[in-house]
């Protein structure tokens, strides 16, 4: 069993490095939007393999569901990224490489260095990811993030509101045919008589 | 059991392996032939209700056209446009079918009759069912065509905001039962209509105590209901498609075989979504008689049971049919107005409701007196005259949110009664600016 999980889960490892490689390297930007999607996914289905189910299916939920298709609208509604030959590499990308290399050692070597392995699963079932367990840490210990994260997206959501009224003052509703007919006829009609009555003005 | 097993076949492993590929099997091959029966039936129907037979030549009342239709697929030309990005292309049904089959797995089909059982199928069902709209957005894209782009973009559109609603409406159901296991929602909705499980000592299981007769139920099915008709681009709601205006919409440069597998996609969601809608609003295989029929004969009981959730799934479907042959096609900027100026207040204040049910069928049930968090008025309990009767809790939160959720949907119906830009406010600023102003 052990062994079948480690082949599954070093698949999966591979699979979203390569996806990851693929996604800065690729030079059309919609194929590179394709395969970030791709290694959401192979990152949802690790999630699954530590059968942390809530957590794989709110990770596939927000990054598929949501945000890969925000990124893929975003790119398709600007015109001219999609064509390729767009610039992978700047003359500097080595220090974005040391930034990025830092950031990640951050993160990871405190965990390392830190967390006890335990080489020998312990025999209670510990359920790592009930969604009973993430609701009670949310509302006890973690609190506080919890309400700031939800203050900001309160903010994100009034902001984009008001956004749009900001643009729909100047607007105006969509016409039906007939009062666009009506307008028309309107505009014809004044066109017509405006150079008559300017001839008569002039002619007096 | 097991152990018996793996003296037979081998190590855990190969039989668990086994016995995921035997149903694996068994939902492949039965979701495209009820595609194929859904087409039969769809066709049917529809020339019922307009006066026209429909196909009857292909086999007894036309049964075999899908098979027809089949092999036509099949040896049609598989073309790809010259200038369409040939993977995306070709992947793009793929995407967007393969996780309307994932669906499948974690709907129970019956009694005991679950693929998978895990313990956030809704919000697996949520999440899977969102994936498609990326196979969509291939699709479109993939094809390098302007219709299709166009289909493509307003399909998303229309997923992403009725997804809202859709999700709220799950949610009340999961605040007011208390899972997200797809399982339980059958064996909480037995019992009597309204009363439900209450009087479970008294009345024998009738296996009506369906969701749908409550207050919460009932406005969240309608949302429900109404949500699945857009994801699915059912034809109140199937603009993406529109025929008369865009083609076929993302679909447009698909031929063959490659556009079977999108529109089986698009019929197996409807029914998916029919299935969840049925399990969590309609009482899944509760009827009366069902339940006795497990206990006496559990493999019978079973079969039963999946012909008793199958029935309300292809209600449902017929009711979308139904809805095709009677509505004209809205526009989209009904279609947005819809879903984010009624159905989305709606469901939050169905929420609201749910949890007031909640409070009401949980407030200091049992030793309340023990309990710090009890909040009391002057050392009273306000609802300490309901006591410990659950029948009582329940009539009172069937009142209670029935007012609510009627005043809601009466209000927002009043309120909504103009369309977007002739409200009363949009034509006295029409009236300050003057419609000379107009371009």
């Amino acid at each position: 069993m052990n062994i079948l999980i480690m082949v599954i889960f070093v698949v999966l490892a591979a699979f979203t490095l390569a996806a990851g490689v693929m996604v800065v390297t690729v030079k059309n930007i919609i194929h590179a939007a394709l395969w970030l999607i791709a290694s959401f996914f192979s990152v949802a289905a690790m999630y699954l393999l530590m059968e942390a189910e809530f957590i794989a299916i709110v990770q596939v939920l927000v990054y598929v569901g949501a945000i890969s298709i925000l990124v893929l609208f975003a790119i398709m509604l600007t015109r001219h990224v999609t064509g390729e030959g767009v610039r992978q590499l700047y003359k500097r990308w080595w220090i974005a490489l040391i930034v990025a290399a830092a950031l990640f050692g951050v993160l990871i070597v405190p965990t390392v260095f830190n967390y006890e392995w335990a080489v020998q699963p312990s025999g209670a079932q510990i359920s790592i990811a009930s969604t009973v367990e993430i609701g009670t840490a949310f509302m006890r210990e973690y609190l506080l993030p919890f309400e700031v994260a939800s203050v900001l997206l309160l903010v994100a959501l009034i902001g984009a509101i008001v956004i749009a009224f900001e643009e729909r003052s100047t607007r105006r509703r969509v016409l039906t045919l007939a009062e666009e007919v009506e307008q028309r006829r309107q505009r014809n009609e004044s066109l017509r008589l405006a150079p008559t009555t300017h001839a008569s003005e002039t002619s007096e | 059991m097991l152990q018996f097993l793996e003296n037979i076949f081998g190590p855990s492993w190969i039989v668990s392996l086994i016995a995921f590929l035997i149903s694996t099997t068994v939902i492949l091959i039965v979701t495209p032939v009820t595609f194929m029966m859904m087409t039969w039936f769809e066709r049917r129907i529809v020339a019922r209700m307009q006066d026209r037979l429909g196909p009857n030549r292909v086999g007894p009342a036309g049964l075999l056209q899908a098979v027809a239709d089949g092999v036509k697929m099949f040896t049609k030309e598989n073309i790809t446009p010259r200038a369409a990005d040939k993977w995306v292309h070709l992947i793009a049904p793929l995407v967007a079918t393969g996780p309307v089959i994932f669906l499948f797995a974690v709907i129970p089909w019956g009694y005991g009759l679950s693929p998978v059982d895990i313990n956030v199928s809704v919000l697996f069902v949520i999440a899977v069912s969102s994936i498609s709209a990326v196979g969509l957005m291939m699709g479109g894209w993939g094809s390098n065509n302007k219709f299709a782009l166009l289909g493509a973009m307003r399909a998303v559109a229309q997923m992403v905001s009725y997804e809202i609603p859709a999700v709220i409406a799950l949610l009340s159901m999961v605040l007011f039962t208390g899972t997200m296991n797809l399982n339980k929602y059958t064996e909480l909705q037995g019992g009597l209509p309204i009363l439900g499980n209450t009087l479970k000592d008294v009345i024998p299981d009738l296996g009506l105590g369906w969701f749908v007769f409550t207050p919460i139920g009932l406005v969240g099915f309608m949302i429900f209901f109404i949500c699945i008709l857009s994801e699915g681009e059912r034809t109140p709601f199937d603009i993406p498609e529109a025929d008369s205006e865009i083609v076929a919409g993302y679909m447009t440069e698909y031929s063959g075989m490659k556009f079977a597998v999108f529109y089986m996609g698009q019929f197996l969601f409807n029914y998916a979504l029919s299935m969840v809608a049925s399990i969590i609003f309609l009482g899944g295989w509760n009827f009366p008689g069902i339940p006795q029929l497990i206990s006496i004969a559990p493999p019978i009981g079973a079969l039963a049971s999946a012909v008793v959730l199958g029935a309300k799934a292809w209600f449902l479907f017929f009711v979308m049919i139904w809805l095709r042959g009677a509505f004209p096609r809205l526009r989209m900027d009904q279609l947005m107005a819809f879903a984010w100026k009624f159905l989305l207040p709606l469901a939050l204040i169905n929420i609201l409701s749910a949890a007031l049910w909640l409070t009401i069928m949980l407030w200091c049930t049992g030793d309340c007196t023990q309990n710090p968090w009890v909040f009391t008025v002057g050392g009273i309990n306000p609802l300490g005259w309901l006591g410990n009767s659950p029948v009582l809790r329940q009539l009172v939160g069937f009142v209670l949110t029935a007012i609510i959720n009627a005043g809601a949907f009466f209000w927002l119906l009043n309120v909504n009664r103009r369309p977007a830009g002739e409200t009363p406010a949009d034509l006295a600023r029409d009236q300050a600016f003057g419609t000379a102003s107009l371009p």
